[in-house]
């Protein structure tokens, strides 16, 4: 990891009217994939429309590739942007359109026609790169939405929710070529998801924000560790296995038929057998069990008062 | 054969992988200079299918055509019954062609003039403009320039036909040149004027909908039921007032330039009571009705974010 952040937010905050998208936010990203994590409003666009220099902050600072970003035209020849939404010309191949695109970028003419060449084979389209785009199927459609983001070789690439409306193959082929990106291209990413399998296939590192807050910054391995939990069910006697587990020092949680309890690494399981042995309770399920987003989110807003 | 002299000539493929790019990354100007050229690209259905062709260059050739059919009827009289006949006649001629082709031009501006802003927007390719090193207000400023560089194009061609054929069916044609280069000038000024105005109208009116066709029916709507609206207004108002009625005919607003340029009246605004307003009036009003929607178009454009 390099010393200097590639991107920085310092007491960020944006506000619109009475609505506060960003609320006193601040974390660095550093060379990798990193994974922006939140459910819809989380403040994620903003965050990213911010470093992209689109929108002024309120107050606090912004800075990408160690420029302000609200003075950052001249940077955006290095950052790439993949969004969301819709965004291809239905009319033009693919091979005009990222020309077009690296050439939007500052590359010159004849350089900008070998890069989109390139791109179009790295990201799979090639033998299609001749035909209207508005041809394509989602799953092309998103690969091209990418090859426009990374044609022009930027330093720090943006990808708003990149796996939106693909079906499990293309979500796959997706993720690899996002690791891609990084492992072979050698560009840092920005990974905008609500969708934590996506983050924790593709990430080093992750930001949760809930409500334009920051809620955890920090390893992945980590923060998938924090969310594992071990859900367990009995035929009967379930209250005085909680009962053995609760001497053990091990919270039970009730959920559906059974009880949940945290398991973040493998003793606990050795805990449980011992628990089951000493409440006389038949094991009907023992399995491993994650937080849903929400759930964790939920969780994380009680403990932090919603701040971290 | 030797299976040592088959393997030297064989070839071996290498994946060289992907490949930075270290070179030269220039700045803004040169990303405006590439949406402006590929804004022409756009104007012209170059690169695009037939069908994407097909209207564009219907509208250059049919203003080709006015210029053509003006010089061989100009040219045919004075060649077959005297030089100096066609003007005797008062045949029209250059300072009448922007007057008679205009109703063509202003459908050309409201038809093809949509095709560089509306699909951007309603593909949502606008936002892959915005994240790269140019501003909204270069976006929408280098598409202006792309589609008035077309409007200039298709205004000065039969200007610039109905030149040559004037020229060559005189009997010296030195002479002809001698005698009437002005009307070079004045013809690429006066087509400057209505391709700026008709540029900046259909550019305001395509930037407020994602759908090309509503702002083609819109504009030749606006157009077309102007004229004979103010018109007919005009006509129950004799003073002051009918004459700035009459200013309202969108069709008429640059022609009335066109006429000073070259100081004469056109056949379309021969009857038009603006023409008894005073010049500096009609030059300022169409240089207002150029410049304010311009104004607003760049605003509109200049603080746009995905």
């Amino acid at each position: 990891m390099s010393a200097t952040p590639l991107l920085s937010a310092q007491r960020l905050s944006k506000h619109y009217g009475r609505v506060v998208a960003l609320d006193d936010v601040s974390f660095d990203i550093h060379d990798g994939v990193t994974g922006i994590l939140g459910e819809n409003g989380a403040g994620k666009s903003t965050a990213i429309k911010i470093f992209l220099g689109l929108l002024k902050q309120t107050s606090g600072t912004a800075t990408v590739l160690g420029h302000d970003a609200s003075v950052s035209d001249g940077v955006r020849s290095r950052l790439g942007y993949m969004p969301e939404h819709d965004c291809l010309p239905g009319a033009m191949n693919a091979a005009e359109f990222l020309t077009h695109m690296a050439e939007v970028s500052g590359l010159p003419k004849d350089v900008a026609r070998t890069r989109a060449a390139d791109t179009l084979r790295h990201t799979g389209l090639f033998e299609e790169r001749y035909r209207a785009i508005g041809g394509y199927s989602t799953g092309m459609k998103q690969r091209v939405k990418l090859a426009q983001a990374i044609v022009h070789d930027p330093a720090f690439v943006f990808l708003d929710e990149p796996t939106a409306g693909l079906d499990p193959m293309g979500r796959e082929e997706m993720l690899d070529l996002i690791r891609k990106t990084h492992r072979e291209f050698g560009i840092s990413v920005l990974l905008s998801s609500h969708l934590m399998s996506d983050v924790e296939r593709t990430c080093d590192r992750i930001i949760v924000m809930r409500g334009g807050q920051l809620v955890h910054a920090g390893e992945v391995g980590q923060f998938t560790t924090e969310m594992e939990t071990v859900f367990i069910e009995v035929d009967t006697n379930q209250r005085e296995l909680v009962a053995a587990l609760g001497r053990r020092g091990i919270a039970a949680v009730a959920e559906g038929s059974g009880f949940t309890i945290e398991g973040p690494d493998e003793s606990v399981y050795d805990q449980v057998r011992d628990a089951v042995v000493e409440a006389e309770a038949p094991l009907r399920r023992l399995a491993p069990h994650r937080h849903a987003l929400a759930e964790l989110f939920a969780r994380d807003g009680e403990s932090k008062g919603g701040k971290s | 054969m030797s299976t040592d002299g088959h393997a030297a000539r064989g070839g071996t493929v290498f994946d060289i992988g992907y490949q930075g790019y270290n070179g030269e990354r220039r700045g803004r100007h040169y990303a405006r200079d590439a949406v402006y050229q590929n804004g022409i690209r756009s104007a012209l259905g170059l690169g695009r299918s037939t069908r994407a062709k097909a209207l564009p260059w219907f509208f250059i050739i049919a203003l080709s055509a006015i210029g053509l059919i003006m010089a061989l009827i100009a040219g045919g009289v004075n060649r077959y019954i005297g030089a100096g006949t066609a003007q005797a006649l008062n045949l029209p001629s250059h300072s009448d062609l922007y007057g008679i082709a205009s109703i063509i031009m202003f459908a050309f501006g409201a038809v093809v003039a949509p095709e560089l802003l509306c699909p951007d927007r309603r593909d949502g390719t606008i936002n892959l403009y915005l994240v790269r090193p140019i501003t909204g207000g270069d976006y929408i400023l280098a598409r202006w320039a792309s589609f008035l560089t077309v409007m200039l194009v298709a205004a000065w061609m039969p200007q610039v036909i109905l030149f040559l054929g004037l020229c060559l069916s005189d009997a010296d044609p030195m002479k002809y040149v001698q005698t009437n280069w002005r009307d070079i000038p004045r013809f690429l000024l006066a087509g400057l004027v209505i391709s700026a105005y008709v540029t900046t109208l259909a550019m305001l009116v395509a930037s407020f909908t994602t759908r090309r066709a509503y702002a083609a029916v819109f504009l030749i709507g606006l157009f077309v039921i102007s004229t004979p609206f103010t018109v007919g207004l005009a006509s129950e108002m004799k003073n002051v007032t009918g004459q700035w009625i009459s200013m309202f005919s969108l069709s008429n607003i640059p022609v009335h330039v066109n006429d000073l340029i070259f100081d004469d009246v056109s056949k379309i605004t021969e009857d038009s009571p603006a023409r008894r307003l005073a010049p500096w009036i009609r030059v300022a009003w169409c240089a207002g009705w150029t410049a304010v929607p311009g104004a607003i178009l760049w605003q509109r454009y200049r603080r746009m974010t995905p």
